[in-house]
Parts: structure tokens; C-alpha cells; sequence
């Protein structure tokens, strides 16, 4: 033979095989593949946080001691400080030059800053020597340079909101004060009296119903129910609410959003052992409030509904908490995020998962923070008198393995609960994304389903493969595997617009029907104990049986339409829904888990039947010969003998109809109504993993939590499956193995 | 030894426990029945043209409407009826119940029409006159001139068409004129380049004639569209409709049976041959069919080779041990992953990993707009080549196993190698059990939506994956499929009542083309078994 051509079919032959190889490996290796995508997707959400310095330079603005605020922009290239002088000063953090200068001015002449006290985007409340207030604003906003290949400039600006006047100087110097000036420019001053007393002073230029410009003014000494030690105060961004705390634990909540009428709300005692409340502060949103007390503890509060009907201020979430006193309290202007000050540096925690972010402690004593707009960038003036600014990488701070699978106390409830919630139309609303009532949705329908299926798979592979003619099996196995290829869209569009409708219709003859089958089957069968003595008829038993029957189940379900609305007439008083909501107080939703169990339940019969059929069937003969020829019956046979030695089968059979059931998807998002609830009852709908990835992973933003949050339930929907699909492979490979074929 | 009662004994060995798994096996076949059953009847009988009926109530008023159900009425009193009156823009429903005992007298009048509408749904009612545009004055006809008119009407719209496919052509070439330019400008090619001053001429003349041809295709329309005629409804309101908008004219009431029955068939034409009309609940199901079928192409075109490879891997190259067990549990494991995770990993890996770096590469001059990073034609075909991989590698498998050891070592004996074993010998033993691999992996495809709702399916289409524009095949486009028609025009729709025969007959459409092509690779399949059954001794 030609060497060359020996040479080509042998060099095929090796190129085949390693073709073969790499390639058949590769396909195998997408299994491990898709895994490690999905989890690749879903894992940062549990990534710890950290932050990175990106700058240090010397503060530009004298020495800390003198330094009163101090802010940055979103970009973390600008920042500013203010002193006691009133200069406020733009210095670059890229070369650590000043980029601008700025003399303010109070409204009464020159003179020095006290205080300055930051609220909302970067709005600074100046507090002057003679107790008058201006309020600046600090506005950046990016440039792009045409010219100059699109570099980026971050342009600055000041905005004057407006100022308080001077008090009257009899009054004396306030020990605390807080002013607010809101979007309508409506002015808020609150003070700490030197006498203790809280004095609030409100002014609201207002149109009345004619069209003219309306001056409301007031000024009031505010009730203090007795509490004589106040020593933190702080109003929401609004100026509307108005909490207090006293170096006794006290609590205090008024109500300002009438001028002129303000309202004691709450007054409680906040902690029992009397600790100073040291710091307070409203988390984002204004709802909650923080609490730092003197033994370094973070809480935050909010009103909920309690027994008597009222709504009193309730400590909710307990947060990380500092080695000494809490100094400084704020919030991040993005989401429930809060930084709270001790003398072990900041700890930045998230209310709502009670989750610790990070905490930052640079050399030096922290004289001074702010945060950025965005939440991401964080600036600190040491006690050395360094600038310091720091890029925070905190992906998904809403996100903790509590508040995917435990119950969570949101903001609003009145006490913690599961949900899913993933959007709603205003900004700072918190997506509540609870995967327990999914899981729950997904194994309650797979439940319902298996409930109908198992038995009625089980039984119908027992009969086909050991009763029913060798011929007429020959015909339903085929019949049974083209039912598993009906796709389930259809089956659910079945479910939903037809089967909903007539079970709910008929929900009374249901239920007759499910009493009625089975008397009326046991009834046939005596009937034909006498019948089965002629011999023509006799020839039905061996393997027609389950033709027999078909008029008896026909004829049921007709008898028991027909009887349905005159049972409910007769024992419900007309109407079985409006029953079971009296008597029983179960709602009957339309789409609910009886249509479930039969919608899914069709879809996993024919998968459990046919791995069921093919374990009975491949039971070697030789021990059904062996059965009978001892004198046991054929169901004893089946019963003693042939099943036992199936029931791997039947096991991996049942294993593989589950793990379909709990992915299926279009029929629980057609026939389910899709509500988040967790409820076991039958007549209730649900909200399963896969019909919410359905629906909600094509609105949601790439990389963001909801996004990430999905890709985890596809994981949780992949082991599933991935534990049950190999633990009924193992158990049909042994089978396998001991029955040489299968 | 006392013999035991006659009636224990029957008990006794478990006689009725074969009774009832037989009733287990009835009610499992009698559901699949049910299933069939409904979708087949509330199917076929969509297009059939029933009897419009003339309804005159008690309280004076009169209905035209087509019966559609029966009911009991729901103060119990009697029965009630369904009637589809139509005429959505005259009434706002298209559907009606009327209680048995309000009715004083129903009668079927021949003359009373149907008119298909491509908007707002059918029309019931009578022909009172017509108006084409170069009468003076509205005349009252028969039925034959309206129809001729119609006739008229149709070729002229026909030849609009021909305008419309020329429009369609010059603003493509405009379009791809326009992203050569964005090209060029993302090149930062000089604006005085005499290549690119080049293109803006020819994209000046292409756009100058698009403005002439839709000028021209305008004024036709309104040609067109000055021809009406005016109908009235049961109770003589009019209505003037212009004959451009008629789709179809007939008289259910005139019609013989044979009349009937071919009516049945041109509808059936259209069902798989026209576009939808009305947000999908009237007209054809063509680009659903086209898509499901281009997306079955495409899909086999990967499953079909990597099935094939891992398994002759599996069974002809691997050496059994743990490592195939292993992979066989894992690819029965990739066969019981539930879709909608494909679905999810399709649009986490390939929408917006290889899609979005195949547009930062290939298109960046079109970015944000996406071009493949985005759900399309190629990506939705991917997800479902790895979904419906298991059943080509399964059956692949099964089909190889089952040739006899004999078959391989007479081949080796006659001095072939492995390769060649394999492709003369091996794999043509096989193709039966190869092909019902594949032909089960189709009908998976064509029945599986959740995975395509995420990667690039839509309820309707701009244009089909498939036509005349280079590269004629485009991949990354949307397109759509008869499964999702389903759950879109049923669940999505605004008005679920009158979509619901378009669903019937999409199901019905589907679960026969599904049923069709399984049964025919479970019948190859039982074929096979028993071919090659005389080799185990």
C-alpha cells in the first residue's frame, strides 16, 4: 500500500482524536462555564467595601484648628475649606494649588465665623460672631473642553440662599443652632437658649388663593414637656421636623410644618439606663432618625403604628458601634447609608441591612469630614492638618445575606417583614429585595404540581409497563412522550385563560368531583366483581382495564358539573369563594395553586412516567416469573417485587420532574398573578424565582443590585436543580449498572 | 383449611390497586386529550365564517352580531349568549351578553356583510352607498361594484407597494451611507476629504430622492384613499370607511357551503402568509413562522456539530472511568437546568460580554446605540444551541451505543483507523438515532420562550432577519416567535377578549408543528431500537 496514504489516514486519524477530544471536553466545561458566569455576575454583591486615598496634601486654609467646613466635589478633584475668618478657599487635589479664594460676608459687616453646619447637597449654614446666619451653597459642575481633546474642567460656584438676622443681644449667645432653608425658600432657625429654653423662628412667603404674595412670620418658645438637659438637635432638610435628644436619653420630636404651630410629637425615654445621646441625625429620605449616644451605640428610629392606634417613634436598627462617645452623626445623600464619628475614626454602616461598611481611622485625630454628593468620595482634615480624600467602593450596600433571606424591618413597615420589591417611582425609595418569598413562590408551586403529578405519573407507568397489552403500550409510551414536548407556553396560556376561569366558575364541582371519582371508581369495581363472572367480559382484565374506566371518569366529572352549583347553593349559601373568605378567611385568587398543580403537573407527568415506565420495565423478567410462579398475584408482584427493585428509578424519575418543576417558567409567570406573598394556602397565587427573572431582569440596569440580585436567584435556581439532577443521575447510573442495560 | 372468601381474595391480592393505576394512566391520557381537544376547537373554528345574526331586543334596540357563547345568566333566570358585535370604533367593545329573555326576535338577513378592516377590527353591518373620487356624488350600489371598486383599489395599492419596497431601498442605503460617515468622523478623518466629501454627495442625492418618492408615495395615498363607501350599522348609524382600509368584503349569510369552505382556506393562506394587523390580533402569523424557523436554522446549525462531537467523544474516544462519569452526570445536568438560567447567562455572557466587545471592536462609531449588544437573531440562537445541546449529545450517544461491538472490530479487523471507523462505519450506523437528536433538540427550540424573552425576542419586528440588503442575513437583528406571540397577544394585549382566537390559533399552529416533528423522531427512535436489537445475546 502507498506509505504516503498510510501516512495521511494515520496524521487524520491523530488530528481527528485530538479534535475530538478539545472539542468534546470544551462543551463539557460550558456546564462549569455557565456556573462560574452566573456566580461571577452575582458574587460582588458580597464584596467587603473598601476606599482608596487618592490625594493627601497640606490643608490650604491655616492651621485645622481654624478650619470650621470643609467639602469636595463628585470627581474627588476639587475640594474646599472654610476658616474662622470666613475665607473659604478651592484648592486642587491633583497639584495642591489654590485654585480660588473667597471672602464671606455676613450681613452685618465683618466679622468671625462661630460655626458652620452642612445639611443636604453641600448648603452650609454660617454661623457669625453676632448670631446672624447666611446660607451658601456650593455648586460643581463639569466642563468638557472642545478644543483640548475633551479634558475635563469641574467648575465651582456660590450660591447665596439667604441669611437669618441677628437676634435681639439681650438674648444672650445660643448654645446650639439649626436653619434650614428649603426649594420654596422657606426659612427655619431653631436655638438652644442659654437658659435651656428651644426657640423656633419660621418665615414662609406664601401665594394666597387671589394671587398675592403672603408673609407668614412667627416666633415661638417650643414646648419641652419638662426636659431640661437638651443638648443635640437636628431638623430634617425641609426644616418640617425637628428632633432633640438630652444628656438624660431623652427623646423629643416636634412637628414645624405649619408656621407658626408647631406640635410636640413624641417625648420618650430613648434608653433606659438615661445614657446622653450625644449626636443625631436623619438618615436619607427623612424618615428615620440616627441616634449616637455616649457609649458609642448607633440606632435609628422611626414612627410606627403601636398598639393603641398612635404612631410613636420606635428604635428599629442597631448599627456597629465606637469604642468612646458618638462625636458627629451624617448621612450619604444617595441612599440609607450613615457615617457616624467616634474617637476610633468613622464607621460607615447601612441602616436598613444593619450591615458594617468600613470603617476609617487615618493617623491623626479626625478634625473634620464630608462626604460627596455621590456618596463615593469621602474628604477628612487630621489633627496634622492634612487634606485627605478618600474614593469609596461600596457596589451594593443595600445588599447582605439578611436582607436576602431574613426578615427585614423597612422603612415605613410596622414591623419586619419579606419582601420583594424591586422599584417605585420616586428617588429615594429603597428597592426591598427579599429572595425568601421567591424560593418560597417556587417550592410552594412545585409542591402543588408534585402533589398531582408523582401519583398519577407513578401509578400510570406501573399499569402501562405491567398490566397494559404489549401492543397498546407500544402506543401510549409514545403518546405520553409527545405530551412532554407540548411547550409549556401553551400549557400556561391553557392554565391561565381557560382553566382559571372555568375553575373558578366550577370551583364547587371541583371539589364534588374529587370525592365523587373516587366513590365512583371503588363503586365500578364492586359492580364488576359481580360482572367479571361472564367470560367475554373478563377478557377486559387482562391489560383493557384503563379503557373501562375512561366512561366511569367521564361520567363522573359530568355528574358532578352538573351537581357542583347545587351543592354550593345548598351547603355554601350559592357561592364557595365568598364562603371559604367568611368561614375560613382564605381569598380565592383567580390564579391560584389549584391551576398550578394541574398546569405544571402536566407538564412533569410525561418526564416522571417515562423514566418511571423505563426502571419498571427494565426489571429483569426472570423475577416477575419468579413471583408469579410462587403464587402471587400480578399486583403483588408489582407491589413486593418489581417495585422495590424500580424505585431507584422511580426516585431518579421523580428527582428529575422536580428539578423541572422548579424552573419552569412560563407557566408560573402566565398562571401564577405573580404576587410576592408567602401564603400556603391552595387558593392563593405566588411569585417563583424563575418567572421573576422573567420579568424583571429586562428592566433592570446593567452591574446594578436588582441586576446582580436576579443572576443570584439564577444560581439559587442552578444548585437546585444541579443537587437534584445529579443525585437522580447517580442513582440511575448504579441502576444502570446492575441491570447491565437500561 | 377454610378457603378464604371469594370477595377477599379479590381484595385481597390487589385486583381494584390495578384498577385504579389503570384510572391513574386514563386520567393522564384524557388530560393530554383535553388539551388537544380545547386547543383544536377553539382553534379551527376561528375562521369559520358563522351566520351574522340580527338581534331585536325588548327595549327597541337592534344588534348585529355573530354568536360566540353560551352561557346561564347571571341571575340564573336563563341562558345568555356571547355575541361578537365588531364595529370597536363605533362601540368601543367588541363583545356583548345578552340575556335569552331580552331578545324579541333574531333573524339572519343575506344582506348583512363583514368587512375586514386593517384597523379597529371587523365591521358588521349593511352597504348603504359609494363614493370613489372621481364621482361627483355618492351613489347607492350593489355589492359586485363595491367589490370590483375594491378590486381596483387593491392593484392600485399594489403598485403603491412597489413604491414602498423602493422607499424601503433608497433609505437603507441612505442609513448605511450615513454610518460610513459616522465611521469617518470617529476616524477623525479630515471633513475635506475627498472620500468622504464623495459620500455626503451621494447621500445628498439618495436623501433628495427619498423626500421626491415620499412625496409622490403621499399624494398616492391620499389618491388612494379619497375612494369610500359608507356603511350602517344595526341600528342605521353610519359610517364612512375608505376602501384603502378594507381588507376583505363577504356576505356569511349568502355564502353555500362550498363558499365556505374555500373562504376557510384563503384564511388559513393569510394566517401563514400575511403580516399582523391590529398590535397582533388580527391578519397572519408570517414573521413569527419566519423567525421560529430562522432561529431553529441557526440553532442547529451550533447544537447539531458540538452535540455530535462531545458525544462520538464521550462514547468512542473517552476511556470509561470517573472522569466520563462525571460528564455525564454533568451534561444530564445541563439537559435539567432550567431555561430561563440559559436565558440569564445568554444575556449576562453573550448579549453583554461578546456582544458589547464585538461593538466596542467592530462598531464603536455607533456606541451607545448598540448593534450586536443588544438581544438579537444570533444570540437568542446561541442560548438555545446550549439549552438543546444535551438532547443531540443523549441521543447521539444512545445511538452509538447501541451499534453491536462487532461492527467497530470488523472495520479495525480490515485495517481502518479510528477516524475512518468512525465516519464510514460508525456515524452512518447512527444517523437515524442522530437525527431524532436533532429533531427533538427543534421541537425544544420551538416551543422554549423564556430564554428567548430575554435575548432578543419582540412582539413585533421591524423588519425579517432575512432579505435583500447586504449581508441579506443579519443576525443581530430582532425577530419573532410564535411561542412568544402566544404570550404577548394573551397577556400583553389590551384587549385580551378579541385577541384570544388570534392565541387559539397560534397555539394551535405551534403545538402541531411541536407534536409533528417529535412524533416523527420518537417513531425514527423505536425504529432504531429495534434494528439493532439482534446483536445482544
Amino acid at each position: 500500500m502507498n506509505s504516503d496514504y498510510l501516512k495521511k489516514i494515520k496524521r487524520n486519524d491523530r488530528l481527528a482524536h485530538w479534535a475530538i477530544t478539545i472539542g468534546g471536553l470544551a462543551i463539557i466545561l460550558c456546564v462549569v462555564f455557565i456556573l462560574v458566569l452566573i456566580v461571577e455576575v452575582s458574587l460582588p454583591l458580597f464584596i467587603s467595601p473598601d476606599a482608596q486615598q487618592t490625594a493627601s496634601i497640606a490643608s490650604p486654609n491655616g492651621p485645622e484648628s481654624k478650619v470650621l467646613a470643609i467639602g469636595m466635589d463628585e470627581y474627588l478633584e476639587t475640594g474646599y475649606t472654610i476658616n474662622t475668618s470666613g475665607e473659604m478657599r478651592f484648592v486642587s487635589f491633583k497639584d495642591s494649588g489654590v485654585l480660588d479664594q473667597v471672602s464671606l460676608q455676613s450681613p452685618t459687616g465683618p466679622q468671625s465665623l462661630l460655626a458652620v453646619e452642612t445639611y443636604g447637597r453641600l448648603n452650609h449654614v454660617l454661623h457669625w460672631q453676632d448670631g446672624s446666619l447666611t446660607v451658601e451653597q456650593v455648586r460643581f459642575r463639569p466642563e468638557f473642553d472642545e478644543h483640548n481633546n475633551n479634558q475635563r474642567h469641574i467648575m465651582h460656584q456660590l450660591e447665596h440662599l439667604g441669611e437669618f438676622p441677628a437676634p435681639d443681644p439681650a438674648e444672650g449667645r445660643a448654645q446650639l443652632t439649626q436653619a434650614r432653608i428649603d426649594a420654596d425658600g422657606r426659612q427655619t432657625r431653631v436655638d438652644l437658649l442659654a437658659d435651656g429654653r428651644l426657640q423656633l423662628q419660621q418665615r414662609e412667603l406664601s401665594e394666597n388663593l387671589l394671587g398675592e404674595q403672603e408673609l407668614s412670620e412667627s416666633r415661638q418658645i417650643l414646648d419641652l414637656d419638662k426636659v431640661t438637659s437638651i443638648k443635640v438637635l437636628t431638623l430634617s432638610d425641609n426644616g418640617m421636623q425637628l428632633y432633640a435628644g438630652s444628656t438624660n436619653g431623652e427623646l423629643l420630636h416636634w412637628d414645624l410644618s405649619e408656621v407658626g404651630e408647631a406640635e410636640l410629637r413624641d417625648h420618650l425615654q430613648a434608653f433606659a439606663d438615661k445614657r446622653a445621646i450625644t449626636s443625631l441625625s436623619l438618615v436619607f429620605g427623612d424618615v428615620s432618625l440616627a441616634v449616637g449616644d455616649d457609649k458609642g451605640q448607633v440606632t435609628t428610629w422611626f414612627t410606627v403604628r403601636n398598639d393603641d392606634g398612635g404612631r410613636t417613634l420606635t428604635r428599629i436598627h442597631n448599627l456597629s458601634s465606637h469604642a468612646g462617645a458618638v462625636t458627629g452623626l451624617s448621612h450619604s445623600l444617595r441612599d440609607k447609608t450613615l457615617v457616624s464619628q467616634g474617637s476610633d475614626g468613622l464607621r460607615f454602616d447601612y441602616m436598613t441591612s444593619e450591615r458594617f461598611l468600613l470603617g476609617i481611622n487615618p493617623a491623626g485625630a479626625i478634625h473634620n469630614y464630608a462626604l460627596t454628593t455621590r456618596g463615593d468620595g469621602l474628604i477628612v482634615l487630621t489633627g496634622q492638618g492634612e487634606l485627605i480624600a478618600w474614593k469609596l467602593r461600596i457596589p451594593h450596600p443595600e445588599i447582605s445575606f439578611k436582607t436576602l433571606f431574613r426578615k427585614v424591618w423597612y422603612e415605613g413597615y410596622d414591623e419586619p417583614a419579606y419582601v420583594w420589591q424591586s422599584s417605585a417611582s420616586t428617588d429615594d425609595y429603597e428597592p426591598k429585595l427579599s429572595l425568601t418569598p421567591l424560593i418560597f413562590g417556587s417550592l410552594k408551586g412545585t409542591f402543588y404540581a408534585m402533589l398531582f403529578a408523582v401519583p398519577l405519573a407513578i401509578f400510570g407507568a406501573i399499569y402501562t409497563s405491567q398490566f397494559a397489552r404489549p401492543r397498546l403500550r407500544g402506543m401510549i409510551k409514545p403518546a405520553v412522550e409527545v405530551m412532554a414536548a407540548v411547550p409549556t407556553v401553551i400549557i400556561g396560556f391553557l392554565a391561565a385563560l381557560w382553566l382559571a376561569p372555568l375553575i373558578e366558575r366550577s370551583l364547587g364541582s371541583l371539589f364534588l368531583s374529587l370525592i365523587l371519582v373516587p366513590v365512583a371508581l371503588m363503586l365500578s369495581i364492586l359492580i364488576w366483581q359481580g360482572a367479571r363472572k361472564f367470560e367475554p367480559l373478563k377478557r377486559v382484565e387482562r391489560g383493557f382495564e384503563f379503557l373501562a374506566v375512561v366512561p366511569v371518569i367521564i361520567g363522573t366529572l359530568m355528574i358532578a358539573s352538573t351537581l357542583g352549583p347545587g351543592m354550593e347553593n345548598w351547603l355554601f349559601a350559592g357561592d364557595l369563594k365568598q364562603w371559604l373568605f367568611n368561614e375560613l378567611g382564605t381569598r380565592y385568587d383567580p390564579r391560584n395553586c389549584i391551576i398550578i398543580a394541574f398546569a405544571m403537573g402536566f407538564a412533569v407527568v410525561p418526564i416522571i412516567f417515562t423514566i418511571a415506565e423505563d426502571a419498571l420495565s427494565n426489571v429483569p423478567p426472570s423475577l416477575k416469573a419468579a413471583s408469579l410462579a410462587l403464587g402471587a398475584s400480578r399486583w403483588q408482584t408489582v407491589w413486593r417485587v418489581i417495585l422495590p427493585s424500580a424505585s431507584p428509578g422511580i426516585f431518579a424519575g421523580t428527582m428529575i420532574g422536580f428539578g423541572r418543576a422548579v424552573g419552569e417558567t412560563m407557566i408560573v409567570l402566565m398562571a401564577t398573578g405573580n404576587t410576592a406573598i408567602m401564603d400556603l394556602s391552595i387558593f392563593n397565587g405566588m411569585r417563583p424565582l424563575s418567572a421573576n427573572i422573567a420579568v424583571e431582569i429586562p428592566e433592570a440596569p446593567v452591574d446594578g443590585s436588582l441586576y446582580r440580585v436576579l443572576f443570584l436567584s439564577a444560581v439559587i435556581l442552578f444548585v437546585l436543580t444541579f443537587i437534584v439532577n445529579t443525585l437522580a443521575e447517580i442513582v440511575r447510573q448504579r441502576l444502570r449498572a446492575k441491570y447491565g442495560r437500561f | 383449611m377454610k378457603k378464604p372468601h371469594k370477595t377477599n381474595r379479590y381484595w385481597g391480592v390487589g385486583e381494584p390497586l390495578v384498577w385504579l393505576s389503570g384510572a391513574a394512566l386514563s386520567l393522564t391520557l384524557l388530560s393530554a386529550l383535553t388539551l388537544l381537544i380545547v386547543i383544536m376547537v377553539n382553534g379551527l373554528g376561528v375562521f369559520w365564517p358563522s351566520p351574522l345574526q340580527q338581534l331585536k331586543l325588548k327595549d327597541g334596540s337592534q344588534v348585529i352580531g355573530m354568536q360566540t357563547q353560551v352561557d346561564e345568566s347571571a341571575d340564573g333566570t336563563g341562558m345568555r349568549h356571547q355575541y361578537k358585535i365588531a364595529n370597536r370604533d363605533l362601540y368601543g367593545l367588541d363583545f356583548r351578553w345578552i340575556d335569552e329573555i331580552d331578545v324579541e326576535s333574531r333573524s339572519t338577513p343575506p344582506e348583512l356583510l363583514v368587512l375586514e378592516r386593517s384597523e379597529y377590527g371587523d365591521f358588521y353591518g349593511r352597504l348603504q352607498s359609494l363614493q370613489l373620487r372621481d364621482w361627483q356624488e355618492s351613489r347607492a350600489v350593489t355589492l359586485t361594484e363595491l367589490q370590483s371598486s375594491l378590486q381596483q383599489v387593491v392593484s392600485e395599492k399594489a403598485a403603491l407597494n412597489e413604491l414602498n419596497a423602493k422607499l424601503m431601498g433608497v433609505s437603507h442605503q441612505s442609513e448605511n451611507l450615513r454610518l460610513k460617515l459616522q465611521k469617518l468622523d470617529y476616524q477623525k478623518v479630515d471633513p475635506q476629504d475627498s472620500q468622504r466629501l464623495a459620500l455626503v454627495a451621494q447621500k445628498d442625492v439618495l436623501d433628495h430622492e427619498f423626500s421626491n418618492l415620499s412625496k409622490v408615495q403621499g399624494e398616492r395615498v391620499g389618491k388612494i384613499r379619497r375612494s369610500t363607501a359608507t356603511f350602517a350599522d344595526a341600528s342605521g348609524q353610519e359610517k364612512e370607511i375608505s376602501l384603502a382600509d378594507i381588507v376583505q368584503v363577504y356576505t356569511p349569510n349568502q355564502m353555500t357551503l362550498s363558499k365556505k369552505i374555500l373562504f376557510y382556506a384563503s384564511k388559513l393562506w393569510e394566517l401563514v402568509s400575511a403580516e399582523p394587523r391590529e398590535s397582533n390580533t388580527e391578519g397572519g402569523l408570517f414573521p413569527a413562522i419566519f423567525g421560529t424557523v430562522m432561529l431553529i436554522f441557526v440553532m442547529s446549525l451550533f447544537s447539531f456539530p458540538m452535540g455530535v462531537i462531545a458525544a462520538v467523544y464521550l462514547r468512542e474516544y473517552a476511556k470509561e472511568g470517573l472522569l466520563v462519569r462525571i460528564v455525564r452526570i454533568a451534561v444530564n445536568n445541563l439537559a435539567g437546568i432550567p431555561s430561563i438560567v440559559y436565558g440569564i447567562f445568554g444575556l449576562g455572557f453573550f448579549v453583554y460580554g461578546i456582544g458589547h466587545s464585538i461593538d466596542v471592536l467592530f462598531f464603536p462609531e455607533r456606541l451607545p446605540t448598540p448593534t450586536f449588544g443588544t438581544g438579537g437573531l444570533l444570540w437568542a440562537s446561541l442560548t438555545l444551541a446550549l439549552l438543546t445541546v444535551p438532547v443531540v449529545i443523549v441521543a447521539t450517544e444512545e445511538a452509538l451505543g447501541a451499534i453491536p461491538r462487532e461492527m467497530r472490530e470488523g472495520s479495525y479487523a480490515l485495517g481502518a483507523t479510528k477516524f475512518q471507523t468512525l465516519c464510514r462505519v460508525l456515524l452512518p450506523m447512527a444517523s437515524p438515532g442522530i437525527l431524532t437528536g436533532l429533531i427533538l433538540a427543534m421541537a425544544r427550540a420551538a416551543g422554549e420562550v423564556a430564554p428567548l424573552m430575554i435575548t432578543g425576542v419582540v412582539k413585533l419586528a421591524p423588519a425579517l432577519p432575512l432579505d435583500g440588503n447586504f449581508p441579506f442575513l443579519h443576525l443581530d437583528r430582532k425577530f419573532m416567535h410564535l411561542g412568544f406571540h402566544i404570550y404577548d397577544i394573551g397577556f400583553q394585549s389590551p384587549n385580551v377578549e378579541a385577541a384570544k382566537p388570534m392565541v387559539f390559533v397560534t397555539a394551535l399552529l405551534l403545538v402541531l408543528i411541536v407534536l409533528l416533528m417529535s412524533s416523527i423522531a420518537i417513531r425514527l427512535r423505536n425504529k432504531m431500537k429495534k434494528r439493532y436489537t439482534f446483536g445482544t445475546f
